[in-house]
């Protein structure tokens, strides 16, 4: 790894397995992103189509993420143990382990989404409703996309650039909020406050991918996120 | 060697692999013979066939029992690193996998060491054979007082070689990450080559008999970083080719290298006898991540040795 370009190419052939352990590490962490981008559009599609069929294909595939998961922070550890890294590699290794957390709750915010579905039996809401849960939908998981995007290029910039973007989201959650307020007597207490619970966890998908872009602009540069958040995001609530 | 040499039938262990053999399997291989079959088992990895089988291996030198009740397998187109700390046996082990014990006068072998399903030590078993198919690197580069190119043909020259030696010398060469370096000064003394370099003509030369296994005793403690860090690389392309056992100091170098770690420790009884036993002997991602018995942990993590 190059700390200035991330170019996986910069080596020159003495430690060649050793970039390849790499270079198959970041593969992977972009490949799962790219399932979870895409199992949040099909949860979105669920939701604005009233499509209870995909509730399955949803987790379906999101167990595939999982077991992702599982391979790459295993491997990832036995890097980190065999390897001695320092330096750049260091920091890519350890933010690998942060980052698949975060690509892993994702995927998991996408199921929680077709779950509510699944609980309320459909899509509990007017065409308004579902019109801004759609936006949401494709705002979230094109920041996210974008956030994979970075990752894949060792984007230095992505941490700040990302944070943003995501005040775009923030305000679409708002709207959202505000208009679950206003139907919540037509669609009753319960309801509403599952309808509430989407647009959390939409919104969460996106701050992780947030989190992801700053942890390539760590990679990168060696700033910390907590250097550029002085205080961080809560957790998923 | 003889003629059976070639059987690899009756070697092969059937390592089924699941997911429940866990690191305590690998814990009772060192005890058990029956258990070392099944030790290496800890993940879906495909089982390659065994190259070497050795089975209750105790060597003494003299009255001195070096190692005692060595029992492991060492799979082919691997690489297999034996650590450990000092007076631990694992150097005076490998030197059974090519009988260079033979050469110490006192030395005495119990116990088996199987290649290919033939005893190594069978009194039908030429050494010298052996020794062509089980090819050793030391831990200080010994090129001959020859020219590079000489290093390379004597051993193939010797053992009446036929073909092409230009060839063979390039192909040689090539396979040790060394040719682009020497291609210009063939005929240069080895001695003026670097250390690394040396060293890599040594393997160089290890390879040129074609050999089936190759031995490497501390092959990198004598460079600097960079040429030990070209040495593994180069093990790491090897491997393809070859089986490779490495002893070696370095745990990191163990870590980064090997695909099974054998950690040997040294037992000293109440009349203050030393002998060296296998510990502990497992993927080299588990010894590394979650070793089973607390003297591997306790060597690996740097707390003795």
């Amino acid at each position: 790894m190059s700390s200035t370009s991330g170019d996986l190419s910069h080596h020159d052939e003495i430690r060649h397995h050793f970039d390849v352990l790499m270079a198959g590490l970041l593969q992977g962490m972009v490949r799962m992103g790219a399932l979870v981008t895409e199992n949040t559009r099909r949860a979105g599609e669920a939701m604005t189509e009233n499509r209870l069929d995909l509730v399955k294909t949803v987790r379906k595939a999101d167990a595939e993420v999982n077991s992702m998961y599982a391979t790459l922070e295993r491997q990832t550890f036995e890097t980190l143990a065999r390897q001695q890294p320092v330096a750049s590699d260091l920091r890519f290794l350890v933010a690998t382990t942060r980052i698949l957390y975060e690509l892993e709750r994702s995927g998991d915010l996408a199921v929680n989404c077709v779950n509510v579905l699944e609980r309320e039996n459909g899509f509990p809401g007017s065409a308004a409703l579902r019109s801004l849960v759609g936006k949401l939908v494709t705002e979230a998981s094109a920041l996210f996309a974008r956030a994979i995007d970075a990752l894949a290029d060792m984007d230095e910039d992505a941490g700040p650039r990302l944070d943003a973007e995501d005040d775009a989201v923030d305000d679409t959650v708002s709207a959202f909020y505000t208009a679950i307020g206003r139907e919540s007597t037509e669609i009753g207490l319960e309801s509403a406050i599952e309808l509430s619970r989407i647009g959390r966890y939409l919104e969460r998908i996106a701050d992780h991918g947030v989190n992801i872009g700053e942890h390539v602009t760590y990679i990168v540069t060696g700033e910390f996120p907590a250097d550029l958040h002085p205080v961080l995001d809560d957790e998923d609530g | 060697m003889v003629s059976g040499s070639d059987v690899t039938g009756e070697m092969e262990t059937p390592m089924e692999t699941t997911d429940t053999a866990g690191p305590d399997t690998a814990g009772s291989a060192a005890a058990s013979p029956a258990a070392a079959a099944d030790a290496p088992a800890t993940s879906a990895q495909t089982a390659a066939p065994a190259v070497f089988d050795v089975s209750g291996l105790t060597v003494f030198y003299g009255d001195f029992r070096a190692v005692a009740d060595i029992t492991l397998p060492v799979l082919e187109n691997e690489i297999t690193a034996f650590i450990g700390p000092s007076g631990c046996g694992k150097s005076t082990v490998l030197r059974c996998f090519n009988r260079m014990n033979d050469l110490i006068q006192s030395a005495r072998v119990q116990g088996s060491v199987k290649y290919h399903g033939v005893d190594l030590y069978d009194e039908d078993v030429d050494p010298v054979e052996v020794r062509r198919r089980i090819g050793m690197v030391f831990q200080k580069p010994n090129p001959f007082p020859k020219s590079i190119y000489d290093n390379i043909a004597f051993g193939p020259k010797i053992a009446g070689f036929k073909g092409n030696m230009d060839d063979l010398v390039h192909e040689s060469l090539q396979r040790a990450a060394l040719w682009d370096e020497v291609k210009d000064k063939l005929k240069e003394s080895a001695f003026a080559l670097s250390g690394g370099q040396q060293q890599r003509l040594c393997i160089a030369r290890a390879i040129a008999t074609s050999p089936d296994v190759v031995l490497m005793d501390e092959p990198a403690s004598a460079l600097d970083p960079i040429a030990t860090l070209r040495i593994e690389e180069l093990m790491f392309e090897l491997k393809a080719d070859y089986t490779i056992i490495i002893v070696t100091h370095n745990m990191q170098q163990a870590a980064r290298v090997s695909d099974r770690t054998a950690f040997f420790n040294v037992d000293i009884d109440e009349t203050g006898q030393r002998t060296g036993r296998l510990v502990e002997f497992n993927e080299t991602g588990t010894i590394f991540t979650n070793p089973s018995e607390k003297a591997t942990e306790d060597y690996i993590t740097g707390r003795f040795g």
